[in-house]
């Protein structure tokens, strides 16, 4: 089975992937601090402009992606507006109780997943894994024990799912039927995890002694073949979200969407 | 002369095994010697290029002490299966690896990496290929070249065409002998047609890691045939002298002109990713028949197998004894599938569970599973492993037990994708012969493979698949004349 999963080079995958990856977790850790909600749209528009425009990748393949965005924001909204407490009843029945607070917050919450979800997933779609472990080895000082195991493991992902269809075929070929309720996933997992584990273990093992062979080992310094430095890309990279916190803030501050400067209830 | 590897009183025992593997085992290599190690599985012989090499007890752990032992100064290992040798997914960053693990600084690494192409005949219109698009030849000389990386005195090479077609055979073997001139060359190998001309010396080791002998190719081959027949070395004349052996007659096939078709297909399409992979204008299969269909990888030969079998998606008609088959319930009544891999089939924790498991779905009485069932592990001598898991046979056993699973319900039409593929020469006549019995009862038998011998005097019927289509479909003989026919004719 071969994945066509070709895209244009766009100036996001050039910029240093550790740098990216410090700088998206420390975006993640300051979302959990805004409660402004006017702030978190404007930078919501602005991870979603990177998304939609700079990653690369076909629009097909950007809209397939951004449904699980969706539902992120469906499910970590709706419990808030329909559970969450507030005082201006819109609509009350039974336990759902949806007051202007709490769905001014339930969508806040949304808006946050949606960012999370975005940065993550650019991140993904613009950093090569291999660029990345070159880089963590490069300026993290990742051990290259670790940098190379997980390299080898994402080349063997295709193959896993190769033989993931065989098995398919041969389980339907010994007519396993699939038996409902909890038996039937128990007897499922077991037919599917015990030759794929069984064939995974004796690869990982070649593997490694292969690397061995090819005097792969812990103590001596290495060359890099890819050296991944900074680069005007990554000046760019940083100055963009600078930019994003600067203009999300001027915007709230002078052209605020909602007259709401923190989504929390106090009552 | 030196002996550039060696080893003395080597003793050694696999966790968990009762008895030693070797015991008191030694052996002696001299510099620019080209040496083949032949025996059964679990005679030790890969374990012995990895004690050589010093993996074992470096890389694996494996409990072993030796009174001396002596280890190349710079050697390289060439393993058996393309798809666990390479850590990253292009070419040149698995070129890379090497040229980083010894250090060579980074501007010097392209030069290098496409010098050591070359010498493997390898090119690139981009050498940030991935690994994954090349053919399995391409993969094992791309292997060879990250071994050349290493400027190795000593090769090591464990059965590195084991898992390749014919074509992928013959290149790596070129190859190997281009670059293995002025070194020495330790191999480990079971089919050994194209390299007996080319070995000095050759090894038998036996059950528990004992040399059985060791002299030069002749006298080996000359002394110990029946040693090589009995361990089911695929040594050169090995067909020759099997079909002498048991005397075995051309295949006739009484059924067609009289008999109606097992199998029947007209404008018959299967498809993968919506794409068309396979297309057969008509085509009939009788009972009786012994099909093989032949062609390049990735000429449609599998697909057509899971076509038949409905794993992939089919346009057009198909009729099994005059059924359409979209109103036949369940497909396994007719037709039966034997995989490549037999452990993908194996859904049962015992040899005994595994073939009752299909009559246990047909709620078969106890005592009538209990018969068919000991009646085939007699057939297919596997009676005194039937308390174990599939998972501890031998290879030879996994395959016998995994054709015995499949035709317990003796369907009528028999599918096999290579079932003959990485076997000994035992193992393959065994199967081979359980095959033609059932044939001869009037199963059809449809199989696909890229043994040649095996079409020439097994098959009834030849059918070459290529881009999807037959080009080709009669009986051996005249196919291989043909065939040879074509040789002549590109020479």
């Amino acid at each position: 089975m071969e994945f066509n999963f070709s895209f244009q080079e766009t100036w996001l995958h050039k910029t240093n992937p550790s740098l990216k990856f410090i700088i998206i977790v420390f975006l993640f850790i300051c979302m959990l601090f805004v409660h402004n909600i006017n702030f978190l749209i404007n930078f919501m528009l602005g991870t979603l402009l990177l998304y939609l425009f700079f990653t690369g990748h076909p629009w097909k393949r950007l809209i397939l992606i951004s449904i699980p965005f969706l539902l992120i924001f469906l499910t970590s909204s709706t419990s808030m507006i329909f559970f969450g407490k507030g005082d201006t009843t819109w609509l009350k029945w039974g336990l759902v109780h949806i007051t202007e607070e709490s769905f001014i917050r339930g969508v806040h919450l949304g808006f946050r997943g949606i960012v999370f979800a975005a940065l993550g997933i650019i991140f993904a779609l613009t950093t090569r894994p291999v660029y990345l472990f070159y880089s963590l080895m490069q300026q993290l000082k990742l051990k290259p024990k670790y940098a190379y195991s997980f390299m080898a493991a994402f080349r063997l992902i295709p193959i896993m799912l190769e033989e993931l269809l065989t098995l398919r075929y041969a389980l339907k070929v010994r007519g396993v039927k699939n038996q409902r309720g909890v038996k039937g996933f128990y007897q499922k997992i077991k037919h599917y995890s015990i030759p794929m584990l069984a064939q995974s273990i004796r690869r990982a093992h070649r593997i490694a002694v292969a690397m061995e062979a090819k005097r792969f080992s812990v103590a001596t310094n290495r060359t890099f073949y890819y050296q991944i430095g900074f680069t005007k890309y990554d000046l760019l990279f940083i100055f963009y979200f600078l930019a994003l916190f600067g203009l999300s803030f001027a915007t709230t501050a002078y052209f605020p969407y909602l007259p709401i400067e923190d989504v929390r209830y106090n009552g | 002369m030196t002996a550039i590897t060696s080893v003395k009183d080597l003793r050694l025992k696999f966790p968990g095994v009762e008895s030693l593997l070797f015991k008191d085992f030694s052996l002696s290599i001299e510099k620019g010697e080209k040496v083949l190690i032949v025996g059964p599985s679990g005679s030790g012989k890969s374990t012995l290029l990895q004690v050589l090499t010093g993996l074992i007890p470096n890389s694996v752990e494996i409990p072993m002490k030796a009174d001396q032992i002596s280890i190349p100064d710079s050697w390289g290992f060439l393993f058996q299966d393309p798809d666990t040798q390479f850590c990253m997914p292009y070419v040149d960053e698995e070129l890379a690896f090497v040229l980083e693990n010894l250090q060579v600084p980074q501007e010097k690494m392209k030069h290098y990496m496409i010098q050591y192409l070359t010498q493997v005949g390898l090119s690139f219109d981009d050498i940030h290929t991935n690994i994954q698009t090349l053919s399995g030849g391409m993969k094992q000389r791309l292997a060879i070249a990250s071994v050349l990386a290493l400027e190795p005195d000593v090769l090591f090479l464990d059965e590195p065409t084991a898992m390749l077609d014919p074509d992928g055979t013959q290149e790596v073997w070129e190859t190997i002998k281009e670059i293995g001139e002025d070194k020495t060359l330790i191999i480990v190998e079971h089919k050994i047609e194209h390299i007996v001309d080319f070995v000095d010396r050759v090894i038998i080791l036996g059950e528990n890691g004992k040399i059985i002998a060791d002299g030069t190719t002749q006298e080996i081959f000359k002394n110990y045939k029946t040693t090589l027949i009995e361990q089911g070395i695929w040594y050169p004349t090995v067909w020759e002298d099997y079909l002498k052996a048991i005397n075995k007659p051309t295949p006739i096939v009484n059924s067609i002109k009289d008999g109606k078709p097992a199998v029947s297909l007209a404008n018959f399409s299967g498809f993968r990713r919506r794409e068309k992979k396979i297309d057969i204008k008509e085509q009939n299969f009788y009972p009786g028949e012994w099909i093989t269909i032949v062609g390049k990888n990735g000429a449609g030969k599998s697909t057509l197998l899971h076509a038949m079998m409905n794993l992939i998606k089919t346009k057009g008609s198909y009729y099994i004894f005059n059924q359409d088959y979209r109103k036949i319930d369940s497909l396994t009544d007719y037709l039966t599938f034997v995989f490549q891999n037999p452990e993908f089939q194996f859904v049962t924790n015992s040899v005994y569970e595994e073939v009752a498991y299909t009559l246990r779905i047909e709620k078969w009485s106890e005592k009538r599973i209990d018969k068919r069932v000991e009646e085939l592990l007699g057939i297919f001598n596997l009676t005194n492993v039937k308390q174990n898991h599939p998972y501890q046979l031998s290879m030879g056993q996994k395959r016998r037990l995994s054709v015995a699973a499949a035709i317990v319900k003796e369907q009528p039409i028999l599918l096999l994708d290579e079932p003959t593929f990485g076997q000994d020469a035992k193992n393959t006549f065994t199967v081979l012969e359980q095959l033609e019995n059932l044939r001869k009862l009037g199963t059809t038998i449809i199989m696909v493979t890229h043994d040649l011998q095996i079409t020439e005097h097994f098959a009834t019927r030849i059918i070459e698949v290529h881009n999807g289509k037959i080009v080709e479909d009669c009986c051996p003989s005249e196919y291989l004349y043909k065939s040879t026919d074509k040789l002549v004719n590109v020479n």
